[in-house]
């Protein structure tokens, strides 16, 4: 009982790990975006504002990955073993 | 303290009038299911304020980005989105262990704010028909 416990803990712990690699994606796109915004505006500063908006949306959509890979890893923390173990003990007994 | 540009100010403003609403229909839906209570409440409130929190402190990093050298801004929007994602991690943690908070009205209005720069474009071309 203890061992299967041990192995459903494990699990969880690098399943969140492993959802975290997404979260590597987004800082990486979204400073190349920030790079490209300020070659744009290098060349044309008076659009400015109008690129500031574009990338503040564009920042939200490639964040949105990074939010996905980190609550599926907090779910794997904190709620799913208690569910695993729950079944387990269920079912064994 | 880095003074807010007026179009982060705006595209702010704009996801959390956006993220009320939505919080407001999920809300909605757990009284329809009959699972509504007080930490329904509670959860969707602390996730509001991480959701937007979240957004403002990516505008003032972008804001600030834009001014700097490529390489200089490339690094500012990594380091900042470790850290904002670190803080989110901490805010959804203690919504999902703490009793008070539901945990699915802590998780959903995280992402209200991609529902909302999806709606944004047709908010956008309705204004530009009406000032035709």
């Amino acid at each position: 009982m203890e061992i299967a416990i041990s192995i459903i803990l494990g699990c969880c712990a690098l399943g969140a790990g492993f959802a975290m690699i997404a979260g590597i994606g987004p800082g990486i796109g979204e400073g190349n975006a920030v790079a490209k915004a300020c070659e744009a505006i290098g060349r044309q500063p008076e659009c400015k504002g109008d690129v500031t908006t574009t990338m503040l949306m564009g920042c939200a959509i490639a964040e949105t990955t990074g939010l996905y890979a980190l609550v599926i890893a907090i779910l794997l923390l904190f709620v799913t073993p208690g569910m695993f173990i729950d079944i387990l003990i269920n079912t064994i007994g | 303290m880095i003074k807010a540009d007026s179009a982060v100010k705006r595209e702010t403003k704009y996801i959390a009038y956006s993220c009320a609403i939505l919080s407001v229909l999920m809300q909605a839906v757990f009284v329809i299911l009959k699972r509504w209570d007080y930490t329904v409440i509670l959860g969707n409130l602390l996730s509001f304020a991480i959701a937007v929190l979240n957004f403002y402190f990516m505008g003032i990093t972008v804001q600030k980005a834009v001014s700097m050298e490529v390489n200089d801004a490339k690094k500012l929007m990594k380091s900042s989105q470790t850290l904002r994602n670190i803080g989110v991690f901490i805010g959804i943690v203690i919504g999902v262990v703490a009793p008070c908070f539901n945990t699915v009205a802590v998780i959903i209005p995280v992402f209200f704010p991609r529902i909302a720069v999806s709606f944004r474009p047709l908010i956008k071309d309705q204004k530009e028909v009406i000032d035709k």
